[in-house]
């Protein structure tokens, strides 16, 4: 029973639900999301959809880094001088976490357009592999930083 | 007919996101590696790279596809969560105003550079 409600849950995924026939028989209800084990492809999917709207409501800002880095030399040097400051260091690591993880997992994605890796195994391996890289770039990104 | 702020605008939006993220795709990896040959990357080297006319071109291109690939994901946000129409519109408004006005400052910021 509580595996069977599970599954029902997990069809409710966005990248099926405008194709889905309505269910005749009441399909059961439930969403304790303390119960609720999302598969591997679900987190990843949700990380995509985070990731990218981080790195959506930062482009201003990224635009207005390229207006200072590009101004004059006094602006390129306090730019940089922010990026090397802990916060700025801290914010640019959000970047990179998003950038890749938005970058690996849209590949996989784009893969499964192209019907590639759609299959179970391969679809969890990837999203293991997006989540997996995504964070390893990160983390040594972090260390060159502080190197 | 198409319900103002709805949804049913399916397959042009997935071909402009896989687009323009094939585009991004590319244009990421070949910018840092042209960025990379440039090092050490102080002011005037950096300015040098934006200095030819298919790099500012390029990199137009790109943020064209970086406005139009976070308004089209955002705007699937929205229609997922936001579900009053009023501030629906509200944030559309918003972003597209918040995102022409960072096209139309890349030109003049990318321009700007002799």
């Amino acid at each position: 029973m509580e595996k069977s409600s599970t599954e029902a849950v997990y069809t409710g995924h966005r990248h099926q639900a405008s194709s889905q026939i309505p269910v005749k028989s009441p399909r059961p209800f439930f969403l304790n999301l303390l119960a609720i084990r999302l598969p591997v492809g679900a987190v990843a999917s949700i990380l995509h959809r985070g990731s990218g709207a981080l790195l959506a409501l930062f482009t201003p800002a990224l635009v207005y880094g390229l207006m200072l880095s590009l101004r004059s030399a006094q602006d390129f040097q306090s730019l940089a001088e922010w990026v090397g400051s802990g916060f700025g260091k801290l914010v640019m690591l959000a970047c990179v976490w998003a950038l890749a993880h938005h970058f690996l997992a849209g590949l996989r994605h784009l893969g499964f357009d192209l019907g590639w890796g759609e299959d179970r195994r391969t679809s969890r391996m990837t999203a293991w592999l997006s989540m997996g890289l995504a964070v390893t770039i990160t983390g040594l990104v972090a260390l060159w930083s502080l190197a | 007919m198409r319900r103002a702020g709805g949804a049913h605008r399916g397959l042009d939006m997935w071909l402009i996101q896989r687009a323009s993220a094939a585009y991004m795709a590319l244009f990421i990896p070949l910018f840092s590696a042209l960025a990379w040959r440039a090092t050490p990357l102080d002011y005037i080297a950096w300015r040098g790279l934006f200095a030819p006319l298919p790099m500012k071109l390029g990199m137009l291109l790109f943020v064209t596809c970086l406005l139009v690939h976070g308004w089209i994901g955002l705007r699937e946000i929205l229609i997922d969560y936001v579900h009053a129409l009023v501030l629906r519109l509200t944030s559309y408004f918003f972003f597209w105003t918040v995102y022409a006005a960072c096209l139309v400052w890349t030109v003049d910021i990318l321009w700007s550079v002799g």
